[in-house]
């Protein structure tokens, strides 16, 4: 009987300490909260004129025209010739023959390139792009080798 | 007569007293007294009031969602019945004699609402050994459960058995037997909001599997059947979903014009809004190994993801946040009419 007397205190005092706490549940705090926000906003694009068809698009050595239309690149963009009829981003065509890529913000080379398909977001704030660093850097690099051949 | 001295000197003491006796153990913390009954009726008011007054908060449906019954029954066998007991099964002793005892959920789930109930699910009892559900941000799969919870009473064992055990075969090896409690046993996911895997890409399968096991992706229904998997296992159960051949989900009706407006999405996005088209990942066979194949697959789990994707609550592969992407701009209506429509398309020649 003693013991419950104890018990019965002892519930007491527990209780002063639930006033504190936020209620009774038992796992609010479970897990963490998902780390990446994403920061893309997406507004219209300004579509580009026609242009003649260019089947030099179809040449592929270095697999990086496959790989482009493997990872869903051509739901965005259009690389004329190919599968690729994408209109959310830029038409990438020809993308070689450009003097600056990323809307001007970096200038037309390979491994410019590259590093934007990697992390669009860090070098345009806003971009409409997600990243694709989770590809193999080796996989970019073709990427961008075909597309900086695209006179 | 009593003095200030006395008044400072009791509430000065009398914690310390307390302390003390705690420290030397002289409170009983054992439960096989029981506790007085002035002490449970406390802490049962206390529980009670504790989930009237948080339920207040639950924004509950009118109706609850009955296609999510059985993967919450199956859920219910393995998580909930060791505790709680089974229809038709009794409970072993030892929790029968857990301090508070958990009740006989088919005679106690009248006493609650809805919303109440749903606060208990969700977040557990304190101190009782009562859990909370297992992942985050999953209120839907909370509700299949408090759905199933309104269905038990009226559940015999047979009755049980065939909800939550239905397409499993008792001679698969352990670790298979517990997905096609769930997944059917011709992976075909048996119920509208458990996925068909059957046919469905193996690496894509892995990773989602080890999505689930890390916490990347977050699902209470598929936390317990990959909590202390080997990764050798995971990825032979994905083998073996993969190599099933690929069964049509749905075989409901749905209007010809809502199929077009769906595959017209699938297949040239919505350049106003800027949804890419789906086809440019989803279809043909050259496309990335984890992008997954969602033909014919049921049309109420493709909504229920898209959704979580939108508000950026699935997770899953290394490669989530392109999706995340794509659903950013879709209305419920596109959702409906795209998911119609890929759990429509057959396969094709691949
Ligand atoms: C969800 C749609 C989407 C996907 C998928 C996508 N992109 Fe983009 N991409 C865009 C948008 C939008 C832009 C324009 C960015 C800006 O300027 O804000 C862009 C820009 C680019 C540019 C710079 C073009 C220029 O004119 O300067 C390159 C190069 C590019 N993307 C390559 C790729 C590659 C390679 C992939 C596949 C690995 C890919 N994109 C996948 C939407 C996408
Ligand atoms: C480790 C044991 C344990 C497990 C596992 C468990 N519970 Fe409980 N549950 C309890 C205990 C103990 C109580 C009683 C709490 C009290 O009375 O204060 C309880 C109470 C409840 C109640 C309130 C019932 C009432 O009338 O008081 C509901 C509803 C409930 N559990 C649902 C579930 C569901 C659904 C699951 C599975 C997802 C589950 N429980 C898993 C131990 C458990
Ligand atoms: C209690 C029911 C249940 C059990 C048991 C279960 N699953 Fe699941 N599974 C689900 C539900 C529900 C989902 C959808 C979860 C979500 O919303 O993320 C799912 C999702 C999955 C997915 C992701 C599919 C996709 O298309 O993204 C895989 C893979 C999977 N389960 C495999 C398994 C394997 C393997 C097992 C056995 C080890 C298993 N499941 C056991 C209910 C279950
Ligand atoms: C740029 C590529 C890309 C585009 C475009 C895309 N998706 Fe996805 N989608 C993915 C990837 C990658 C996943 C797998 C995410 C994960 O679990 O890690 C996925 C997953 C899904 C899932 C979950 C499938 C499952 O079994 O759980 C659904 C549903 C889905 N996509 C629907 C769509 C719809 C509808 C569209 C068009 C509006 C679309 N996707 C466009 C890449 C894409």
């Amino acid at each position: 009987m003693s013991a419950n007397v104890g018990l019965f205190l002892l519930v007491g005092c527990a209780f002063c300490f639930f006033a504190k706490s936020i209620g009774w549940a038992a796992a609010d705090e479970l897990g963490e909260p998902r780390a990446t926000a994403l920061g893309l906003t997406i507004a219209p694009t300004t579509l580009t004129a026609p242009q003649p068809d260019n089947s030099a698009a179809l040449r592929d050595p270095g697999g990086g025209l496959s790989l482009f239309l493997r990872n869903g690149c051509g739901a965005c963009h259009t690389i004329r010739g190919t599968n690729a009829h994408g209109t959310i981003g830029p038409d990438l065509s020809h993308l070689g023959s450009r003097t600056a890529i990323g809307a001007g913000v970096l200038p037309n080379t390979e491994e410019a390139i590259a590093r934007f398909i990697a992390r669009p977001d860090l070098l345009k704030p806003g971009v409409r792009m997600p990243a694709f660093d989770m590809l193999p850097q080796t996989d970019i690099q073709a990427i961008a080798r075909y597309l900086k051949a695209l006179q | 007569m009593i003095r200030l001295k006395h008044v400072v000197l009791g509430a000065v003491g009398l914690p310390i007293v307390i302390l003390l006796g705690a420290w030397v153990g002289f409170f009983n913390v054992g439960a096989s007294s029981g506790h007085w009954k002035v002490t449970a009726w406390f802490l049962q008011l206390a529980m009670r009031s504790a989930v009237r007054t948080y339920a207040l908060a639950v924004d509950a449906p009118k109706t609850l969602d009955s296609r999510g019954l059985p993967a919450a029954a199956g859920h219910f066998a393995r998580g909930c019945a060791i505790c709680h007991g089974e229809p038709g099964e009794p409970r072993s002793p030892a929790v029968m004699r857990m301090l508070p005892q958990p009740p006989d959920l088919a005679l106690t789930v009248g006493d609650w609402t809805d919303a109440q109930l749903f606060r208990i699910v969700k977040h557990g009892i304190r101190f009782t050994g009562m859990p909370a559900w297992p992942a985050r941000d999953r209120d839907d799969e909370v509700w299949a459960m408090v759905a199933f919870l309104r269905e038990l009473p009226k559940l015999d064992a047979n009755g049980f058995r065939d909800l939550a055990l239905g397409g499993s075969q008792p001679t698969a090896p352990a670790a298979l037997a517990d997905c096609t409690r769930c997944h059917g046993g011709h992976g075909g996911g048996r119920g509208d909001l458990v996925p068909a895997l059957a046919g469905q890409k193996e690496a894509y399968l892995f990773a989602s599997l080890q999505a689930y096991a890390r916490g990347d992706r977050t699902s209470g229904f598929m936390a317990l059947p990959v909590t202390g998997v080997d990764p050798a296992d995971l990825a032979a159960l994905a083998r073996h979903f993969a190599a099933q051949p690929s069964v049509s989900a749905d075989s409901d009706q749905v209007p010809a014009e809502v199929i077009g407006r769906g595959q017209q999405i699938a297949e040239d996005g919505i350049p106003e809004r800027n949804v890419p088209a789906c086809s440019g990942c989803h279809i043909g066979s050259d496309k990335n190994p984890l992008y997954p194949r969602l033909d014919g697959q049921h049309a109420a789990y493709l909504e229920r993801q898209l959704k979580l994707f939108r508000s950026e609550s699935r997770g899953g592969t290394r490669f989530w946040h392109i999706m995340a992407t794509a659903a950013q701009r879709l209305t419920d209506d596109d959702i409906r009419a795209v998911s119609a429509f890929f759990s429509k398309r057959s396969a094709g020649p691949q």
